[in-house]
């Protein structure tokens, strides 16, 4: 067994830091209170090259084919360089489950398409998948595509959709015979402008401000078959294909984002005296520390072996379960011990550490909840 | 290699239900025997006992229907 990275990963994983810590930290604090969403510092991470971690070197992408090791080894620096976890959260979101499926099942001419478009940073995509009716149990969606000639009609409605009030393009999954279940859904991908198709004003929400969420509208919105992503009823594989992805570099992102916080609370609790010492000397503001070390490397371990999983071609259910409940829980638990660990100040919205907070919890729930997770571990267990 | 598969589904998937009645005709998907979670479950299994790696694109109701229809696909897998 080999922990060690090769000599490159590290320095590109430096270089992102750098770009990130430069580039991406000013005026978090009032972005993220009137929730704004940038599209100047998306731009930026387009231009630096984060957009093409997900992509072929053809379509924009850094490498010649996706390194799934060395982009999640990216992003966790991007996350560690980068406050906004709203922006971290965005770009994840297109990269891995957007991006990624449409490199792997996408014909040429939408790679063409669609890719090159994503990287460069023009247009933006989202990920349409939960509905009012259909979350954790998504294979229930109502959302139908009836064939017609020359491609489908969508009627329907999708909700918590991430970058939804933003996008040029959704990808889209409806059912085009809810007789099969899970066979029957089918990926389109749904450019802006499409008549029928109705993007709904931004939702407000408790953290993860920098990035809009909102809904979609379907309405005898015509879809050419040329915008079909894969086959009839190849939703399913393409969900299952892009899930694994997804968590590991959402996720390698929050580890990015909880070593900083680690970092930052150790710096806080040295400096800080109470009763003639640092707060660090005691046991009980130490003890809390060592919860938070002990959850960001149990998490990086579980993560690091997903990506490796994937990497060799090995399945990664149980881990990849294990890992997201592992690293969503762990990012509120210590989000809740930075703040303890301040006192009162860190109560306060300008010390930046209450933002963690409340932008951690959306990781508990978004990409399959914890609950979920959990059913997902006992059945693999046999239960 | 359709028993060893049917064997699995009832042990594993179907918490070890070893008197049903399952046979390689019989319509996993429309009968709603096997989840998604079920699915993926299955292909690991299959993958892994077989030996081979099945393209996400060939995830297809064609090819998962029944017992008889994943042996027919895995035959071909290994013959191209
Ligand atoms: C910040 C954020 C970003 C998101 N981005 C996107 C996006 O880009 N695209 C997209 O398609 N969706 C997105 N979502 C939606 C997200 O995937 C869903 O919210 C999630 O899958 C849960 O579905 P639900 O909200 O309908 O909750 P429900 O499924 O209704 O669950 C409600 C509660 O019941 C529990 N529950 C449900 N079923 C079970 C079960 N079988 N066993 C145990 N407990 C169960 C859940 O754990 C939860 O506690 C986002 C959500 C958030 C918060």
């Amino acid at each position: 067994m080999d922990f060690s990275w090769p000599e490159n990963y590290t320095q590109y994983r430096a270089e992102v830091i750098a770009f990130a810590k430069e580039t991406l930290n000013d005026d978090l604090v009032e972005r993220d209170q009137a929730g704004l969403f940038s599209r100047q510092l998306w731009q930026k991470c387009a231009d630096f090259g984060i957009l093409g971690l997900a992509a072929p070197k053809q379509y924009g992408g850094k490498e010649e084919e996706v390194d799934l090791l060395f982009s999640m080894l990216a992003m966790e620096g991007f996350g560690y360089g980068c406050k906004d976890n709203g922006l971290s959260l965005g770009l994840n979101a297109q990269m891995w489950t957007v991006q990624i499926p449409i490199a792997h099942f996408g014909s040429d001419a939408q790679k063409e398409k669609y890719l090159t478009a994503f990287t460069s940073g023009q247009w933006i995509a989202a990920h349409a998948l939960t509905e009012p009716n259909a979350g954790s149990d998504i294979f229930s969606m109502e959302t139908l595509a009836e064939k017609t000639e020359g491609g489908y009609v969508l009627n329907g409605k999708k909700h918590l959709i991430t970058l939804a009030p933003e996008a040029d393009v959704a990808l889209v999954f409806a059912n085009i015979n809810p007789k099969l279940g899970k066979w029957g859904v089918t990926a389109f991908l749904v450019d802006k402008g499409t008549p029928g198709f109705t993007a709904l004003p931004t939702d407000s929400k408790m953290g993860l401000r920098t990035v809009p969420i909102g809904a979609f509208e379907f309405k005898d919105c015509f879809i050419p078959t040329e915008n079909r992503l894969g086959g009839e009823g190849a939703g399913f594989s393409i969900l299952n294909y892009s899930l694994e992805y997804d968590r590991c570099c959402i996720l390698a992102s929050q580890l990015g984002a909880m070593e900083r916080q680690l970092e930052e609370t150790i710096a806080f609790v040295k400096e800080r005296q109470q009763f003639g010492q640092s707060i660090g000397k005691f046991q009980s503001v130490s003890n809390r520390i060592a919860d938070m070390k002990l959850r960001l490397e149990t998490s990086r371990l579980l993560l690091y072996k997903v990506a490796w999983l994937k990497r060799n071609g090995k399945s990664a259910l149980m881990e990849a379960a294990l890992l997201k409940l592992q690293l969503s829980e762990s990012f509120v638990a210590s989000s809740m011990d930075a703040i303890r660990s301040r006192g009162g100040i860190g109560f306060l919205t300008a010390t930046e550490v209450e933002r963690d907070m409340r932008d951690a919890v959306g990781g508990v729930l978004y990409a399959g909840t914890s609950d979920i997770q959990r059913s997902i571990i006992a059945r693999l267990l046999g239960l | 290699m359709n028993d060893i598969i049917i064997d699995y589904i009832k042990q594993q998937l179907l918490s070890g239900q070893v008197d049903i009645d399952l046979s390689p005709e019989e319509d996993l998907l429309g009968s709603g025997l096997i989840d998604s979670l079920g699915m993926i479950q299955l292909l690991a299994f299959i993958e892994e006992k077989f030996e081979v790696k099945v393209p996400p694109q060939d995830m297809t109701i064609e090819n998962f229907m029944t017992v008889e229809a994943i042996g027919n696909y895995l035959e071909r897998l290994k013959t191209a």
